[in-house]
């Protein structure tokens, strides 16, 4: 397997293949001011939480480098954080024990795969696709899982470690992986990681 | 092609805890549904499927019980062989300790209570994490990673996810009715579910898993798809790869949660996958729905149905009526049950399905 493409997104800046495309050190939205800088028209991206945007963003930077197969066939998605939906969590908690009422729009949010979900909307996505939990970045896993989505006959895998744990700590490390040639090794996964990380 | 069987594991329901309570309690159609006083946000009783005698801490206290029931059915040497993997499917964890990570309890007590040799995969895609985790446990051993996979789906009721429901007026005011004409909703269960899947055959009743798939609607996030497109994508894409017609399958395991929408994308999709003649339905009637525990628990239930060749009744549905019509069980049905197809639809568009088949020992 190869890896074809990948996108960061933290508070300082989305970044393609290892380069920063936008600057966003100093943003006090940053996810604002990134979707405003990608120029981008879909409005279903302001009602979503901040982990969807996280992967909405990522996603759309991606794809103006690759593109992605028709109705997402033969393309597994294979997403994971450590934190779920903490962040809708806690304020979702907040709206019924202090704002008066659970509020249903909080809710619809509060499971990690709402955003496969967006994504698949987004692109008309109808493919296979898997959210896990892991205790921090597993470049081991989405290997494991990508060589499991190979076997079923699939080409190629979106793979996003996409987390919120709170405010200010948020990122999405976004990655394609695909059937041909090459031998994608964890600890280079690892590496891209952590030279987005460590910034 | 590496054959995958597939077995019991351990079951903690409402109904009890052993296998033998369970097929007492599904012959008879007992179900586990109970009023709860003032279980709602302004104090509504809503009828839920929980465990009697669990502590505050009920969602650690509920994976301990099912490690304990585990071990008793397993033994220990298999879930700590370095050839058994483990993976764990639930959509909210222990919640209660959610400002810190409401999925380390799981993870630890997995490690600590049943030995295992390797870290356990996590799997949390709503109401389609069990189904996921049974696919991801067969493809392992496919791939051969490993010779055995012990797939655990638990889920608990917490206030959290009770209030959700309610704000999103999707709590029946009566136990829930799948696949009913007058059905109101749902009713919440909790409970923690298990089945073992192995490259080998370990008992007399062996069924072998033919083949999974996923898919998403791509159309809302909460609302499922008024042409069922995923799950009829899922189970197209199962059937191709365990080279099945639908003629061969006897039985569905449908998700069937008791609301409106959700119901009546399910028949849709069955019809449109010429199934509506085979029998079906929906375990919710009798667990409730427990959430990522769900497909984990319905595939222990399908199986006693293929060992007992005894269709379970739909309970709750006492006048099926759906946007098409499909075949629910409103009765138990004593019949040879060889081929077994499993579903699944959840929040985030998620759909997943995959067939199972009994073979002559």
């Amino acid at each position: 397997m190869k890896l074809v493409a990948h996108s960061f997104i933290n508070a300082s800046g989305l970044y393609v293949n290892g380069t920063r495309q936008i600057d966003l050190t100093g943003e006090e939205n940053f996810l604002k001011k990134a979707y405003s800088e990608l120029n981008i028209d879909y409005s279903k991206f302001h009602k979503m939480d901040n982990l969807s945007k996280l992967a909405f963003l990522a996603t759309e930077l991606m794809n103006e480098v690759v593109s992605f197969p028709a109705e997402g066939e033969g393309m597994q998605l294979i997403f994971a954080n450590q934190s779920s939906s903490k962040q809708t969590d806690m304020r979702f908690i907040d709206s019924y024990a202090n704002q008066g009422s659970p509020s249903p729009s909080l809710f619809v949010y509060t499971l990690p795969n709402i955003v496969t979900g967006e994504l698949c909307i987004r692109h008309k996505w109808y493919g296979e696709n898997t959210f896990f939990i892991q205790p921090a970045f597993q470049s081991a896993q989405f290997i494991e899982q990508a060589e499991l989505a190979f076997s079923k006959g699939n080409t190629q895998c979106l793979c996003a470690w996409v987390d919120a744990k709170w405010q200010g700590n948020e990122e999405c490390f976004l990655f394609l992986i695909d059937h041909s040639e090459g031998l994608l090794k964890p600890t280079e996964l690892l590496e891209i990681y952590k030279s987005y990380t460590h910034e | 092609m590496i054959p995958v069987y597939v077995t019991y594991g351990a079951l903690i329901s409402p109904l009890g805890e052993t296998k033998e309570m369970h097929v007492l309690a599904l012959k008879a159609n007992q179900s586990g549904i109970r009023k709860v006083e003032k279980s709602g946000f302004n104090g509504e009783d809503w009828y839920l499927a929980k465990i009697e005698g669990l502590s505050e801490n009920r969602f650690d206290q509920l994976f301990q019980k099912g490690c304990a029931a585990l071990i008793q059915s397993l033994g220990k040497d298999i879930l700590s062989s370095p050839s058994t993997r483990v993976i764990l499917s639930s959509t909210k964890a222990n919640l209660s300790d959610v400002e810190t990570d409401a999925f380390e309890s799981m993870r630890r007590l997995t490690i600590e209570l049943l030995a295992v040799a390797h870290e356990p995969i996590v799997i949390s895609n709503a109401c389609v994490s069990g189904v996921l985790a049974i696919n991801t446990a067969a493809d392992l051993i496919r791939t051969e990673k490993c010779d055995d996979v012990i797939v655990i789906g638990v889920d608990a009721v917490f206030d959290f996810v009770v209030y959700g429901f309610q704000s999103l007026f999707a709590m029946s005011d009566e136990p829930c009715r799948p696949f009913d004409k007058h059905r109101k909703g749902i009713s919440l269960g909790e409970g923690f579910g298990s089945v073992w899947l192995s490259r080998k055959q370990h008992n007399d009743f062996c069924v072998r898993y033919l083949a999974g798939s996923s898919s998403n609607d791509a159309n809302h996030i909460s609302g499922p798809s008024r042409t069922g497109e995923g799950l009829y994508r899922a189970v197209k894409r199962t059937l191709l790869r365990a080279e099945r017609q639908p003629t061969a399958i006897d039985f569905i395991s449908a998700h069937g949660t008791g609301t409106l929408y959700n119901d009546d994308m399910e028949s849709v999709a069955f019809n449109r996958l010429q199934m509506q003649h085979i029998p079906v339905n929906s375990f919710k009637g009798y667990f409730g729905h427990t959430l990522g525990a769900a497909g984990v628990i319905e595939t222990y239930t399908s199986l006693l149905s293929m060992e007992y060749n005894l269709l379970f009744k739909n309970e709750g549905a006492l006048e099926p009526g759906t946007a098409e019509t499909i075949n629910v069980l409103t009765q138990n049905q004593q019949q040879e049950v060889t081929c077994v197809l499993k579903t699944a639809s959840g929040f985030g568009g998620g759909n997943a399905a995959f067939l199972m088949e009994k073979l002559d020992v």
